[in-house]
């Protein structure tokens, strides 16, 4: 089989880059530091209960989740935004366009080599993450689902900040639309479920007064399963399965107003992990469309002016 | 080898390829000239596949590459007119990574990574990073990039742009030396003097319409008959224009200081006529001659540049 060339040129690029480095450095700092904080205060503790607190270790293993999850909604879409929009700025990407290489190729292998960092990162956070199993709580299963989440969320906001790079000419407003594209799916699915609850118990509370009975319970209908987009939602939902919490973390199925189980929220993670995919494949397939040269007249005659029209 | 036809392709309500027709043999070098905005470059783009027509065909062997355009994509080499380089990238890996675009790996890869460094004089640096490369010579390893699939066709949008002298000169031999080893090239440029040294055919495009083609030596021979004819004329000036009035072969006249200009249909036989009815009617002639043509000319009549301070009289065919 033929190795996608895109990605090895990226992978001998990449390693001379102090980019990479520089993450690694940064994200395994953080979570060493949280660790030994971590260490530090329950040996302090023991030395004077003489108790252990077990859940202290469950603590560590959610902040190393977090950051790790936050480190990848921040760094994929920067990682990948600049990718094809910057072969543009260099003016490679015609060069490469004109070879074999197809428009899947390019976009592949850029996926891949975000993905291969994505990798990296995970691999090297291992060991500090190894420090939850020490006094038990988490199973080698729970990290890999973890770990299969994250891989998830990275290639649905790899394959967002891919598809705005082939979309926009420069980088700058490919990492803008980008990191706005991934609010829209992160905050505003959550924040579209707000409004439409705060609408209905608005609804709802003069509705009780006109008649001045009781009210029906109230929620944001169909938008909640909007959420099954969001992969901070399924994060959560994930770490709250773990860690059991179930007084402390409501299912997503009590948000904004509660409702009857029903199959979907039954199988929250699964179901959303899988919508994501096949998104992060819609815009994939969208970053593919743009680097085909049998592009519709408008749409290309918005991104470029013509080339003898440019001299 | 390559031909086009009826190519049209608008930019929103810009036209810029208006039903183009052009047809390059086998082995030539053809030298794509027009003004800025004609449609050369979307013609070229069209060519190696980064644009699509919106009418129109263009095949390479017989393919078309409207429809199989990855497999056009095999048979053309392309040099643009300003290309990027990866930062990062020694010389070597550039050229590999660029065979690996087209499928080439290993030893095959190597051996013909290091076949066309030495040819393009790069052999020796191919342990250098490419953006510690001078301007001349990443132009000739981008001109060594479009060799390494041994394309049948090599496009090349002005290639010689930005380049001094001496580079441009080493690249212009590069090119004909690629020539002679059979390969067709197009290239665009706007150093029509490099192309008239070098190339076998040209084209000339306008408003994204093909309006002259053929060989170097056929278009030359035009260029010289659609040249004015220069006759100057120490006094005696309304006889000589009465003279050129009359006669058949003279379309325009214009007069510039003791200098007449006149546009003449006739041949050298037509001339030798005219220049003997002048002496016979004792105009006295100093000088009698056809200017010189040049692409230049050519291109400069094309694009339709008029000297406004030339007094000029149209000849009735009545005359």
């Amino acid at each position: 089989m033929r190795s996608n060339p895109i990605y090895k040129r990226e992978r001998t690029v990449g390693s001379r880059s102090i980019r990479i480095p520089m993450i690694l450095t940064v994200f395994n700092c953080i979570l060493a530091l949280a660790a030994l904080l971590n260490m530090y205060s329950m040996v302090a503790q023991v030395e004077v209960t003489a108790e252990i607190q077990y859940s202290a270790f469950l603590e560590l293993y959610v902040f190393g989740a977090v950051i790790a999850f936050v480190m990848i909604l921040f760094v994929m879409p920067a990682l990948t935004a600049g990718s094809i929009s910057g072969e543009r700025e260099r003016q490679t990407l015609d060069l490469l366009l004109s070879t074999q290489v197809t428009g899947l190729e390019v976009a592949a292998g850029k996926l891949m080599a975000a993905m291969h960092h994505v990798i990296l990162l995970f691999v090297s956070s291992f060991p500090v993450m190894a420090m939850s199993f020490v006094y038990g709580g988490i199973r080698l299963w729970d990290l890999a689902f973890l770990v299969l989440s994250f891989l998830v969320a990275a290639l649905f906001t790899a394959c967002i900040g891919i598809c705005f790079s082939a979309l926009c000419r420069r980088t700058t407003m490919a990492t803008a639309l980008s990191y706005g594209m991934l609010a829209l799916f992160v905050a505003g699915t959550y924040g579209i479920n707000q409004f439409i609850w705060s609408m209905a118990n608005v609804e709802n509370v003069s509705y009780v007064n006109q008649i001045g009975g009781m009210g029906g319970q109230v929620n944001s209908g169909g938008f909640l399963y909007l959420l099954l987009l969001n992969p901070a939602v399924t994060f959560y939902e994930i770490i709250r399965g773990q860690l059991g919490r179930q007084e402390t973390m409501a299912s997503v199925g009590q948000w904004f107003g509660g409702r009857p189980d029903n199959p979907i929220l039954g199988a929250w993670v699964p179901v959303s992990l899988v919508l994501q995919v096949l998104l992060a494949g819609v815009f994939l397939a969208a970053a593919v469309w743009c680097l085909s040269p049998g592009l519709p007249k408008g749409r290309r005659s918005r991104r470029e002016k013509g080339p003898g029209a440019a001299k | 080898m390559l031909k086009i036809e009826n190519l049209k392709k608008t930019y929103g309500k810009h036209p810029a390829l208006d039903g183009l027709n052009l047809t390059i043999e086998k082995g030539a070098l053809f030298g794509f000239v027009g003004p800025n905005g004609a449609g050369k470059t979307t013609t070229i783009k069209i060519l190696v596949g980064l644009l699509a027509p919106d009418e129109g065909t263009v095949t390479i062997n017989g393919i078309d590459a409207g429809r199989e355009y990855q497999k056009i994509k095999g048979l053309v080499g392309y040099v643009p007119d300003s290309f990027g380089i990866y930062d990062n990238l020694k010389v070597w890996e550039y050229m590999e990574f660029f065979a690996s675009c087209y499928g080439l790996d290993g030893l095959v890869a190597r051996r013909r990574c290091t076949a066309l460094l030495e040819q393009a004089g790069l052999l020796d640096r191919a342990d250098f990073f490419v953006d510690a490369l001078s301007r001349g010579m990443q132009q000739r390893l981008c001109l060594a990039r479009a060799l390494i699939h041994d394309p049948e066709l090599l496009v090349m949008d002005e290639p010689s742009s930005g380049l001094d002298p001496r580079s441009r000169t080493e690249f212009k031999e590069l090119v004909q030396e690629l020539n002679e080893q059979g390969k067709t090239i197009l290239i665009s440029s706007h150093v029509l003097s490099e192309l008239a040294q070098m190339c076998t055919d040209i084209g000339v495009i306008e408003q994204g319409r093909m309006v002259m083609g053929g060989s170097m030596k056929e278009i030359m021979e035009r260029v010289d008959q659609s040249n004015p004819l220069l006759i100057v004329v120490r006094g005696s000036l309304d006889r000589a224009m009465a003279i050129l009035r009359s006669h058949s072969c003279v379309r325009t006249i214009s007069i510039k200081n003791d200098c007449i200009s006149i546009s003449f249909t006739g041949d050298s036989q037509d001339e030798a006529q005219l220049l003997q009815q002048l002496v016979d009617a004792e105009v006295p002639v100093t000088r009698f001659y056809r200017q010189q043509g040049n692409l230049e000319s050519l291109f400069m009549e094309i694009t339709d540049h008029e000297d406004k301070e030339v007094l000029q009289y149209e000849v009735k065919p009545d005359l």
